[in-house]
């Protein structure tokens, strides 16, 4: 798994999500909030990438990242330690 | 062992005047394509000379005119719960002791712990009554908190952004005692999670501030690790089966719905359409009062367990579960049961009727409360209150029972009833 990897799975949560982005192209450089995701649909997509990684840990740790690359910078790095 | 402890008698007060959401957010410009999704409808919005004491008392004062003589003396600690304090010394306990004119013999203090105050109150009295210390003895709790967004140049609006229209005024008072007839409480049936994290505060007299992403993601890791602690505490228990309704700290009902769904999908990988349909069955009577007052902070849980009360049917008794959240951060899950005597009780108290008689504030109402120069600041030594702010708010048919700010002199409030 590679930051890219996770990228893809953070777009495709977007995109379950919030329907109304479903053809909209998204990239590493996005940000959720600037794409119209509110802070709730934010949580669930984080939420919902964490179970498709397995990864348990308090949510508060994955605060801070500022779009989508950063996001799955993060998730890579709790993933792997 | 099993000595009946809970909530004796309760009233919700959600101010005199409120404004309507959905109108804020358009005039605001905020952008919110999926409105409906918030569950937010109105805010109260307490006007110049309604501040924590004159809240906390019109809360407490139908709960105390109810009572006798002798059964209010034996309120022997009156427990405020607040973020909204008015001096860093004298607690709001004692306004509430003079104007609800409860005896000398009596506890008061203060309490602050984020929205969480009003749960870390009602444990404290709960933990009073069960010590026996006092056999027969009550304790009044209040929760009382106003939000205020004064000072509002063009960057504060810009900074206050959704927080603006979540933020409202209310205060919930409740009588603990051994006679439980509104909730009796699930002794030593609670499970807590604590972290420190600088999600959401009041770093100054009147200012708040805060980051709305982490405070959801603690909320979340809050809900969780609670009602985790909870079920290490109690045997058998499930998130499904054991409560009929549930009652969660109400930011704004959106929040509430996210952290059910974690939960749901956390403890039974429930799918979307089950989740669904338990948040409108168990949680969607919570929202009632709350989505009318916006957040009440300490008292928030409580408005949920007030709405909750007054719109379900409750003909059988029914066991209720309760999450409480406060920014810093502390929160606890716990749990009671309510009964067919204690709706009746509830419904006395007109809660709702109430927050039909505020006033509707226009934009223009709000925005010249807003300007900030009618507010009595935190540590304001003198002032005279303008009753005519807002002609239309003020009760001209008052019958003498409801409390407001008149005077400040020399630090000490004067309030008078109208």
């Amino acid at each position: 798994m590679d930051s890219d990897q996770i990228v893809e799975i953070i777009i495709a949560e977007i995109r379950e999500t919030v329907p109304e982005l479903a053809e909209q192209a998204i990239g590493r450089d996005d940000s959720m909030a600037d794409l119209g995701v509110d802070s709730i649909e934010r949580s669930e997509i984080i939420l919902a990438a964490m179970e498709q990684l397995g990864l348990k840990i308090p949510m508060v740790q994955l605060h801070g990242p500022r779009n989508i690359g950063e996001l799955a910078d993060l998730l890579l790095a709790k993933s792997s330690g | 062992m099993n000595r009946p402890v809970g909530i004796e008698a309760m009233n919700v007060f959600g101010g005199m005047a409120y404004l309507d959401v959905r109108e804020l957010c358009d005039h605001r410009g905020l952008d919110m394509p999926r409105f409906e999704n918030l569950l937010m409808q109105e805010k109260t919005v307490a006007l110049p000379y309604e501040d924590p004491v004159t809240f906390a008392v019109n809360a407490a004062k139908p709960v105390v005119d109810s009572l006798t003589a002798e059964e209010r003396g034996r309120i022997e600690m009156v427990v405020t719960c607040t973020e909204s304090g008015i001096d860093f010394g004298k607690s709001l306990s004692t306004y509430l002791h003079r104007y609800l004119d409860l005896p000398s013999n009596c506890r008061l203090f203060e309490i602050k712990q984020a929205c969480y105050s009003g749960s870390a109150g009602l444990q404290m009295a709960v933990n009073f009554v069960l010590s026996q210390t006092s056999p027969g003895g009550k304790a009044l709790v209040v929760t009382t908190d106003i939000s205020r967004f004064a000072l509002a140049d063009a960057n504060a609006v810009q900074e206050w952004a959704y927080s603006e229209p979540s933020s409202g005024a209310g205060a919930v008072a409740m009588l603990v005692s051994d006679t439980p007839h509104i909730l009796q409480i699930d002794p030593g049936a609670y499970g807590n999670h604590a972290f420190e994290v600088m999600d959401t505060c009041r770093p100054g007299p009147d200012t708040e501030a805060g980051d709305a992403d982490l405070s959801l993601m603690a909320y979340l890791d809050c809900c969780a690790g609670a009602y985790d602690d909870y079920a290490r505490r109690v045997d058998g228990v499930d998130f499904r089966d054991t409560f009929s309704q549930l009652c969660f700290h109400t930011p704004f009902g959106g929040m509430v719905k996210g952290a059910h769904r974690h939960l749901m999908r956390k403890l039974y990988k429930a799918k979307p359409a089950e989740i669904a349909e338990d948040f409108e069955t168990r949680l969607g009577p919570s929202l009632a009062y709350g989505k009318r007052v916006g957040n009440t902070a300490g008292g928030s849980v409580f408005v949920a367990l007030a709405g909750t009360i007054d719109a379900i049917d409750l003909s059988e008794p029914q066991r209720i579960g309760l999450f409480s959240y406060g920014s810093g951060c502390c929160s606890e899950f716990f749990s009671g049961v309510v009964g067919p005597d204690g709706a009746e009780r509830l419904k006395s108290m007109g809660i709702s009727k109430a927050l039909d008689d505020r006033y509707r504030l226009s934009i223009a109402d709000y925005e010249k409360l807003l300007s900030g120069d009618a507010v009595v600041r935190f540590g304001t030594k003198d002032a005279e209150l303008d009753h005519d702010i807002i002609p239309g708010a003020w009760p001209v048919a008052g019958k003498g029972d409801r409390l407001v700010l008149d005077t400040v002199a020399g630090y000490h409030r004067n309030y008078i009833w109208v």
